[in-house]
This record gives C-alpha cells, structure tokens and sequence, in this order.
C-alpha cells in the first residue's frame, strides 16, 4: 500500500524558484507519468519525492504520513537512475542483492531472490558478470532488477530509457508495463517521450517551468487538453492552432479565423466577440474537394511520407499547418487545397490565458 | 624530405633529447652512486673518472653489514647496529604516518567534498594552504610544542608531525578523487538502504582505491625521505632515521663515500619494494561500466 500525496510543493535553488507549489495525489498501485520540456522541473519532482533533494515548502507524504524529514534510505522507495548508477566494483547479483544485504536478509535467500527477478528480466546467464561486460540494455535491466528485487513501495524512474535504441526502447517499454502490473508497485515515472507516457501510464502529468498543466488519463490529455501548453505539446506532428473571433448565432457557435468559418459542436464558454484559438489536430483534418462550407484554404508546401501516414505541411493565410492523412497522397507542391473538419475535433482556447472553453 | 616531415623529424629527435636528459637527471645519481659503492677507497681518491669500478669491492657493505671490517688497513667495528636500527625507525615512522594519513584522508576528503557544513571550503583551503608554508618557519613553535608534549624522540611525535605535513596533500587530492566520481552512484545506494558511512567504505572507497593508493605512494615517499624534521626531533637512535644517520658517516677528518653510497643505495630499496608494491593496486578503469 501507498498512496502519495504531494501538496504544495516548492523548491529554490538558491532565489531562483523552480517548482511552483505542485498538487498531485498518486493512487496506490498507479502508474503515473511525469512528462514536460528540459528544464522544467520533473527530476527535481522525483528527486524530492525519493528524498535525495530539499523540500523548500509543502509536504510529500505517504499513506497520510508527512515524510518530509525522513532520509532517503528508509523511505523504502526504489529509483532506476537515467545514467543506471551501478556499482561497477560488484556483479549483476551483487548489484541486485546489495539492498537486500542491507536489510540483514539471510545470504541464503538472497540469492533465490536475485535468482528470480533476473529469469524475470531475462538476466540469468549474466549474473556472475561486472556491470562493464554488459550491453546498455543489459545494464538498463540491472538497474530495473535492483530496484524490483526489494519490493519497495515506490517506484520512481528518471527517464530510464533515454540511452536505449529506438527498438530496445520499444521494447522495455513493453516489460516495465508488464511487470508494474505484475507487481501492483505504485510507480512515477519521468519522460519526455510521450509515446512511453502515452503507452505506459495509467495517468499523466504535463509540466511546464515548475507547474502541473494538466493531469490526466492519457486519451483525456490527448482528447481534451487543458489549455494551449498541452494540446502543443501532446501528440506529434502537434496540434494546428488559429486565431479566431467566438460567435454565436441562431444556427449555432462559430469561430471565425482570417481564412474559414470554424463551427463547433457542443457548448462553449466565452462571449460572442471574444478572441480565442482553435486547435485541430493534423490527423482530425481531411483534404475536400472544393470550398465548402467550414473548409480552410491550404496552399501545399511540402509532401512527407512518412510510410503509415502521410504528413502535408503549408499554409492557410500565413499560418503554417499540418495536415496527417491515413493514405498516401500526391499532389503537385504549390496546389491550393481545402481541408475539411470534423466539427467535434475542434478545441477552442481563450486567447487571453490559454485555457480551454469547449 | 618535404618541410612537414623535417618538422615531425625533428619533433621526434627533441622527444628523443628531452627522455634522455630527464633519464640521465633521474638515474644518474643512482647510477653514480651504486657504481661508487663498488669502487675501493684507493679508486674513489684517484684522479681519472671511471664509469664503473675496474676492481669491484663489497667491502662498503661489508662494513655496513658485518660485525667488523678493514678501513684503511685497520680492524674497525661495523656500523651495522646504528644502520638497522635506523632501517627500523625509518620503516616505523614512514609506514605509521601513511596509514593514519590515508586513514583520516578517506574519511576527511569526502565530508569536504560531499557533506555540506558552514565554512566547507574556508576550512579546506586553510587546511591546504598550509602546504604553502615553509617548514623551517614553524620548526621553532613546532619543537618548544613537542618539548611540552614530552615527544621530542618519541615514535608518537615524529608521526604525527608527518601526518599533519603530509595531510593536505593527500587531503587535495582525495577530494578531487572523490568529487570526480558520479553523485548518483552513492544516491543509489542511499535509495538501497545505505547510510553514509556503509555506502562510503563498500561502494566509494573501493572504487576511489586508485587515488588512495597514490596518496599512501606519495605519503610514504615524503616520509621516508624527510630529513629536517627528524634531524630536529629524533637526535637519538631511539627513533633517529636512515635519511640522518647516513651523512653522520662523515667523521671528522675522513669522508667514508663508499659507505655512504652503500647505505644510500640500500636506503632505496624499501621505498622502490613500496611503490612496485603498491603500483599493482594502482589500474585504471574501476568506473566501467557503472553508468552509461
Ligand atoms: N543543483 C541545481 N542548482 C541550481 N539549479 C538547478 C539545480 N538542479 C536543477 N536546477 C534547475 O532546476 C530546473 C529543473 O531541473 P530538472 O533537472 O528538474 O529538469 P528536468 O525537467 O528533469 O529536465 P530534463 O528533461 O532535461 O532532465 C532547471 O531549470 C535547472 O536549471
Ligand atoms: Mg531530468
């Protein structure tokens, strides 16, 4: 059991503050992302939550109890480090014994332990091996397998795939998942690839210089972002977004940009009048035929295959969009298109503070 | 020849030059030294240089080694007695101030690179900057010191005037040593359950092994060879070394050359059995393999 519950958590470094007093509850046996730009405080997070940095302000606790004050190493949380930080001078079992050793557990269980966690992760023929005479993947697992051989009550990982090929990556992906459901471990993980946050998390967190934009299941993220910061920074190629003027009228809500006339579905905050962004997504648009009513005008700039799908990149007006599409397309560069959109796919945000109105 | 090979040519044949002179700067002396070892007293005062004795003689470190031996034609009692004393304090003072000095190197290195205190690097740098004053300058303080401490001779105070002369040294480069190595490293083993003690001794120490080894070389070598400090503080045999008994081999209207170049030449033998010794201990490439 652990449930963790950060309250407004701060950090200086020096007067320089660099997390902003964050809120988050991590439920017991969850799963969640920590995901944002270089810089903007996600390791800093993690590394207050496992105790290896100062808390200026606010509170981290466990299952109701503050632990602020208590040292890292009996908060009984495990970390897999970015770099692995293995003890080179000890081998895959010393390494994944080490924490065990520490906690007086006979010798003889030690090894049976160490045993199955490395059939776990496909370590055994390596575990009388120095971490040197491994692969990167293979140390990557070392890592993995010192923090699951104790069965801690945390998790935390520091972009732990971030030295791994794109395959590898893929794959690992796939194991650490599998094996957090397995063990039920309450887990953070920091990234900034969001395919793993996508793929892996049971919810997500968005930061941005020290702030929490959004928390969310990841489709929840994706389908409805908060505000501009998220819906930019989620999904790739990344959100189109126009300025516009909310209208109202009988036939229903309108935003109109310098170049189409946007309807939206459903209800909306804001008054008619008000200036706001529309975001579409490059996959939510379609090319159409002809003009028609709510299309954009694209002026096609340039074709990228991408192999699954095709990207189009150009411009209505001087704003440059990209269009995602499921089929391959040809069309000589120059062309004048129209897009057509789905009226449900359409996000509005407040010009003013970025927030989401619809 | 074109221009760029006369210049890596003439490159070479400087590297060349400069091995030599530094060979013949640093071996030189030895050599000398071991060849007048050999020499007879009759070769030694002869007017032509000879690179290597004609007729070779043990009779210098018979005269260091035997009860008796022949000077000059007449029986006289080895000095023996006085040289293995002196051997044993030299070994004693030298190899007893490496370890309290690596000892309290380990531990002090690492709260100045690590722990965080008011005054860190104030105290740090008084502490090195100590290594900056000349030794003549304290000798005075240092031995009215000693004379109330009752250590003047004593084991006890020749050592310690070695530790705190030798510390800073060891202490800089212990904490360059320890600040080189990967925070994260001992982070893990903190998130295991480590304290910092426990993750000081099994996971840093070993892994810092090389520098201490160097600091236990340079510490020993500084020690073995001092000659000031014990001329003060160890005018008797009960602690006196060999780097002060060898040139009391200059008796008043004689200068025994080959015996001193005898014992000198056995003066270096420990020191080269400690660094060959130690060396071994000495690789690189510890870090492999801990991070990516
Ligand atoms: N020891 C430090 N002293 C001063 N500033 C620091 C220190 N460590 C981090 N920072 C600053 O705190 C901010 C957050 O750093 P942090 O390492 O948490 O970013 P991050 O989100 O993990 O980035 P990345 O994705 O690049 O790892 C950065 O602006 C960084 O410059
Ligand atoms: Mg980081």
């Amino acid at each position: 059991m652990a449930n963790l519950t950060i309250s407004q958590l701060k950090k200086n470094y020096g007067n320089v503050e660099v997390l902003h007093g964050l809120d988050l509850t991590v439920n017991d046996g969850e799963f969640v992302s920590l995901i944002g730009e270089s810089g903007c405080g996600k390791s800093t997070l993690l590394r207050m939550i496992a105790g290896l940095e100062e808390i200026t302000d606010g509170t981290i606790a466990v299952d109701g109890r503050v632990i602020n004050d208590v040292a890292p190493k009996d908060r009984d949380m495990a970390m897999v480090f970015q770099n692995y930080a293995l003890y080179p001078h000890l081998t895959v079992a010393e390494n994944m014994g080490f924490s065990l050793r520490l906690r007086n557990v006979p010798k003889a269980e030690i090894r049976p332990a160490v045993e199955d966690v490395a059939e776990l992760l496909n370590l055994s023929p390596y575990l009388d091996r120095l971490p040197k005479a491994l692969s990167g993947g293979q140390r990557q697992r070392v890592a993995m397998g010192r923090a699951i051989v104790r069965r801690p009550q945390v998790f935390l990982f520091d972009e732990p795939l971030s030295n791994l090929d794109a395959k590898l990556r893929v794959q690992m992906r796939v194991e650490i998942k599998a094996l957090q459901r397995r063990l039920g471990t309450t887990s953070i993980y920091v990234t900034h690839d969001q395919m793993e946050a996508m793929t892996m998390s049971d919810r997500i967190v968005i930061m941005n210089h020290g702030k929490i934009e959004q928390i969310g299941a990841p489709l929840e993220v994706y389908d409805r972002p908060a505000n501009v910061f998220v819906a930019t920074f989620i999904g790739s190629p990344s959100m189109n977004l126009l300025d516009g003027v909310l209208e109202r009228n009988a036939d229903g809500i309108f935003i109109r940009t310098e170049t189409a006339v946007i309807r939206v579905a459903g209800e909306i905050s804001g008054q008619s009048g008000s200036n706001v962004i529309v975001g579409v997504r490059p996959e939510h648009l379609k090319i159409v035929a002809d003009a028609t009513e709510g299309s954009i005008p694209f002026d096609l700039d340039l074709i990228e295959p991408t192999g699954a799908e095709t990207h189009l990149y150009g411009q209505t007006g001087k704003v440059l969009m990209t269009v995602a599409l499921n089929d391959r397309f040809n069309a000589p560069l120059g062309s004048s298109l129209y897009l057509g959109i789905q009226e449900k796919h359409v996000h509005v945000f407040d010009k003013e503070n970025g927030q989401r109105l619809n | 020849m074109t221009h760029r090979n006369f210049a890596l040519a003439g490159g070479k044949i400087g590297t060349i030059i400069a091995v030599l002179v530094l060979l013949v700067w640093s071996v030189g002396p030895i050599y000398w030294s071991l060849a007048t070892s050999f020499t007879s007293p009759t070769d030694l005062i002869s007017a032509e240089p000879h690179f290597w004795p004609a007729d070779m003689t043990l009779e210098h470190y018979a005269k260091l080694f035997g009860s008796t031996s022949m000077s000059q034609g007449n029986k006289v009692a080895s000095v023996w007695p006085q040289f293995s004393r002196a051997i044993i304090n030299s070994v004693i003072t030298s190899v007893a101030a490496t370890f309290i000095t690596v000892a309290i190197a380990a531990f002090a290195a690492y709260a100045f690179a690590r722990m965080k205190f008011p005054g860190r690097n104030v105290l740090f740098f008084v502490v090195v900057g100590t290594l900056a004053i000349p030794a003549y300058t304290v000798m005075i303080p240092l031995y009215r010191l000693m004379i109330a401490l009752h250590l003047v001779d004593t084991y006890v105070g020749v050592t310690l005037i070695y530790v705190s002369a030798f510390l800073p040294l060891a202490l800089w480069l212990m904490r360059s040593v320890y600040q080189s190595m990967p925070l994260s490293l001992e982070e893990a083993a903190w998130m295991d359950g480590a304290g910092r003690v426990y993750t000081l001794v099994r996971i840093i120490m070993p892994l810092a092994a090389p520098g201490l080894i160097a600091a236990a070389i340079i510490t020993f070598l500084n020690a073995w060879g001092q000659f000031l400090v014990p001329l003060v503080f160890s005018p008797t045999l009960t602690t006196k070394p060999l780097t002060v008994l060898i040139p009391e081999f200059v008796s008043r209207n004689y200068v025994d050359y080959g015996l001193i170049n005898a014992a000198g030449i056995i003066a270096i033998i420990p020191p080269v059995l400690v660094v060959l010794f130690l060396n071994r201990f000495l690789v690189s490439g510890l870090m492999a393999g801990a991070t990516k």
